[in-house]
């Protein structure tokens, strides 16, 4: 052990004897330097606690989002090289994308099914950390949980918007209608609803100019806004303690007093602001609270970003993304739906658009704007509208915040239910059709 | 130094990250595979392997071997079938199955494969690399193969004729196309059977139906499908309407010309062929632009139009009516004879002229109220015109030369 020690000690941190290693930390010091020493992993603690670690809790779905958004910077970079976006040659690079290139259909599909992964992982994430109230500050002192929630909130409509943004690029008929209904319903808004239509299409008609808008905010503006917020979201983890439920473990007394070490040991300095040195009388450095981060941390989030990854992978080898006909302004098809994940607001605009004679209720804007922009100040609001104890923060089903899951859960199961009926249920002419039951055969040329 | 903190979970992740491991390598084997798996490899090793048994080792290193394709930047099309079907331009092997089967020379000679491609003539998914999406009919791909077997779906009489849709889409104003005989035989029953009395094609015809000119490119939605059995396919609903247009379109004045099946396959074909062309004009030296009629054609019209039946040709009675006392030769020739209306109105309906056109029935009762509106003093007109026709029409009996009647 101290030979070891010594061979590390010889060498610059960071800089590793060989170029395939593996780290097999003997001591909590040299798990503490492979965290210090190595820019990758500088972001986590030197330190984590088991709570925090736990599957059930956090059910890791913010790290396998972020997994989704690396697999999709890096499937999209090979897209970047391949796909031409014009509107005279973006499907045929499609195609090409889809038969002649290389892996090119299985970098789409991984592409694509990242996507819309990430769009249900993001929406999940937002319901656990709903559920568990893990957007309320706990003990510790000048946490801005609040703010991270927020911050949460633009990313998941980031993601949305991205999403929405690749739609139209393949400029197949798919694209063109999903960004038809989503654009039209933009443009209900009162007053500068078709000023914010013509904004987001360079124009009165979807055309070259609405697929370069798209593009750039597809592959520049959006990504770039997503990694700066992504960024940052992290960094207030830090500084807001970690996980809620880490507040629990902070605020246990230890069970037993750790002696002072006698060489520095790193301490979970960036914990919570201000507590400093005072957390060593809690439990956090008890070791049957705490493990080191590197491999323990370090192994489980490999195994959400691999296991993601896997996942992906393999299921993108024989699931095929489709890529419909050409994109024609002159055929609708039917039925023209928006992107599944908007569905839930397609259904509630039909629902809404009430006809009494002559009168006609547009359900766009109830549906379309309304509703939504009513969800999503109440979901940014929500935070300093909660006055449940800081106690029931970083738990699931707390009894104090009883009511306010239910009435959430009930918001969310009718949004899932909605976009159920609007994915598998709206068959030609907008028709109700059973999942079971199969839709009339549309027509072909030949 | 105190030792490292044990996890109390290290056992069981590690186990799980070497699942996930096992499932990457897995995942990595399929994606290889897939790009391995291609039916294309096989034909291409095959062919090799024939054409070293025919032709002998040296030759065989000619063919190419890999991904191929076509690209015809004029089209826009990459036409990647030659990468099954690499004997299209060898000969030697005319007898054999697809894909190791000759192209016949006849026909490449005038369009040369590089520059026409193979989907110009013969439709299906160029982009595609497997036969099932290349072949189709798959979903989100409207042109399949025009294939003998899609040929015998359709029951067709000549199995192998689909495919004369794509000649005519570059030679739809050549009178006859050799080798497209389904084509020809719809072309000239458009002529015999009149369709340009009621239907603009190609900028000249009657105003009654709709404009025919590039109803091939009318999309498959775009029809109504509800009294149509069987395929529901843009083909299909011309096949049944041609033979029996009031079977799919309840309130519809064309009138059942008869046609047999093969007439109306055929002609279903021809009026699907109409569409844009989308060939530069450089590939279409030597076939005829424009759709001009014949010396003796022009004098005909100018003959009807200006001779003694002017009124009838004007007020559109001709389009379904001959009015043979006058010279006027009906093109659909649908209706009687109008010579002798006046004597054959009272022995089918036993009213007189007069009063038949007053208050018409039947056909005339839907064609009089919608098609060609008259005033009462139009009426009687008619009436007058139609004595003077048949007055003509005794006089040339009496003279013993009468035109034979039509119907």
């Amino acid at each position: 052990m101290e030979t070891s020690t010594q061979t590390q000690k010889s060498q610059a941190p960071g800089v590793h004897p060989r170029p395939l290693w593996s780290v097999h930390p003997e001591s909590d010091r040299q798990a503490g330097d492979a965290i210090v020493s190595n820019f990758i992993l500088h972001w986590f603690p030197a330190k984590a606690l088991v709570a925090s670690l736990a599957w059930r809790y956090s059910l890791w779905l913010g790290t396998a989002s972020a997994a989704l958004l690396l697999l999709l910077v890096l499937s999209g970079l090979p897209l970047l090289f391949l796909h031409v976006p014009s509107v005279e040659r973006a499907y045929a690079s499609v195609k090409d994308i889809e038969y002649v290139v290389t892996f090119g259909y299985w970098i789409r599909s991984v592409h694509r099914y990242a996507a819309h992964f990430m769009v249900a992982a993001v929406f999940l994430h937002l319901v656990r950390v709903f559920l568990t109230g893990a957007y309320k500050n706990g003990t510790g002192r000048n946490q801005r949980r609040e703010w991270n929630w927020v911050l949460g909130v633009m990313m998941l409509l980031l993601t949305l918007f991205l999403s929405f943004t690749g739609y139209l690029l393949p400029w197949d008929q798919l694209a063109y209608w999903a960004v038809t209904v989503g654009t039209n319903i933009a443009s209900s808004i009162p007053l500068v609803g078709p000023q914010i239509r013509e904004l987001l299409l360079g124009g009165r008609n979807i055309d070259q100019p609405t697929l370069i808008r798209f593009y750039v905010l597809h592959v520049i503006v959006l990504p770039g806004g997503l990694g700066a917020l992504f960024a940052y979201h992290m960094w207030r983890i830090r500084k807001d303690g970690g996980l809620a439920s880490a507040d629990h473990a902070t605020a246990l007394p230890a069970k037993v007093e750790t002696p002072p070490a006698p060489t520095k040991t790193y301490t979970l300095l960036g914990l919570a602001r201000g507590t400093g040195p005072t957390i060593r009388a809690s439990s956090v450095e008890a070791p049957d609270t705490t493990v080191n981060s590197v491999p323990d941390l370090t192994r489980r989030a490999a195994i959400v970003v691999l296991g993601t990854i896997a996942a992906i992978s393999i299921l993108s080898v024989f699931v095929h993304s489709p890529l419909e006909e050409p994109a024609n302004p002159l055929v609708t098809p039917n039925p023209a739906k928006a992107p599944w994940y908007f569905l839930w607001l397609q259904e509630i605009v039909t629902d809404t658009t009430v006809k009494i004679g002559s009168f006609t209720l547009n359900g766009a804007f109830i549906g379309g704007v309304i509703l939504p922009g009513l969800l999503v100040g109440l979901l940014t609001a929500w935070p300093w509208l909660d006055k449940s104890p800081a106690g029931a923060a970083g738990r699931w089903f707390p009894k104090d915040r009883r009511t306010q899951n239910l009435v959430f859960l009930v918001i969310v199961f009718l949004v899932l239910a909605l976009t159920f009926i609007g994915t598998f249920c709206r068959g030609p002419y907008w028709k109700l059709y059973w999942p079971w039951e199969s839709w009339p055969v549309m027509p072909t040329r030949i | 130094m105190e030792k490292r903190t044990p996890a109390p979970f290290r056992k069981r992740d590690r186990a799980i990250l070497a699942v996930i491991g096992v499932l990457l390598i897995v995942s990595t084997f399929l994606f290889l595979n897939s790009y391995y798996a291609h039916d294309w490899r096989y034909y291409q090793r095959e062919f090799k392997q024939r054409v070293a048994q025919k032709f002998g080792a040296d030759k065989a290193r000619t063919v190419p071997s890999g991904l191929q394709q076509i690209w015809v930047p004029e089209l826009q099309h990459a036409d990647r079938c030659v990468s099954c079907h690499q004997a299209t331009q060898w000969k030697g092997f005319e007898d054999v199955e697809e894909p190791y089967r000759t192209h016949p020379s006849a026909i490449l000679k005038a369009h040369p494969v590089e520059r026409y491609g193979c989907t110009s003539c013969h439709g299906g998914q160029g982009y595609a690399i497997d036969a099932p999406e290349a072949h189709g009919p798959v979903a989100f791909w409207e042109e399949p193969l025009l294939s003998r077997t899609m040929g015998e779906e359709y029951s067709l009489a000549d199995k192998g004729a689909l495919h004369q849709m794509s000649c005519n889409v570059c030679h739809r104003f050549d009178r006859e196309t050799k080798g497209a005989d389904a084509i020809n035989l719809a072309k000239n029953l458009v002529k015999v059977k009149g369709c340009r009395a009621c239907h603009v094609v190609n900028g000249r015809g009657g105003s009654i139906g709709p404009d025919l000119t590039y109803v091939g490119e009318k999309a498959p939605e775009q029809y109504d499908y509800s009294r149509l059995s069987g395929q529901k396919t843009a083909f299909a609903w011309h096949v049944a309407h041609l033979k029996e247009p009031r079977a799919l379109v309840a309130d519809t004045v064309m009138p059942n010309f008869n046609f047999t099946t093969k007439e109306a396959q055929a002609l279903a074909m021809l009026v699907m062929s109409w569409r844009r062309s989308p060939v530069p004009a450089s590939f279409l030296a030597g076939a005829p632009r424009t759709d001009p009629q014949t010396p003796e054609e022009v004098e005909e019209e100018r003959r009807m139009a200006t001779g003694p039946g002017a009124w009838f040709v004007k007020t559109g009675c001709f389009v379904c009516h001959s009015i043979s006392a006058l010279g006027v030769k009906s093109p659909a020739q649908i209706g009687p004879d109008l010579s002798i209306a006046v004597e054959d109105v009272q022995s089918r309906f036993g009213r007189t002229v007069d009063d038949f056109l007053k208050a018409p029935t039947g056909t005339m009762a839907v064609v009089l109220s919608r098609q060609i509106i008259l005033t009462d003093e139009q009426k009687a007109v008619a009436v007058q015109k139609l004595r003077e026709a048949f007055a003509e029409h005794q006089k040339q009996k009496a003279a013993g030369k009468a035109p034979p009647l039509s119907r």
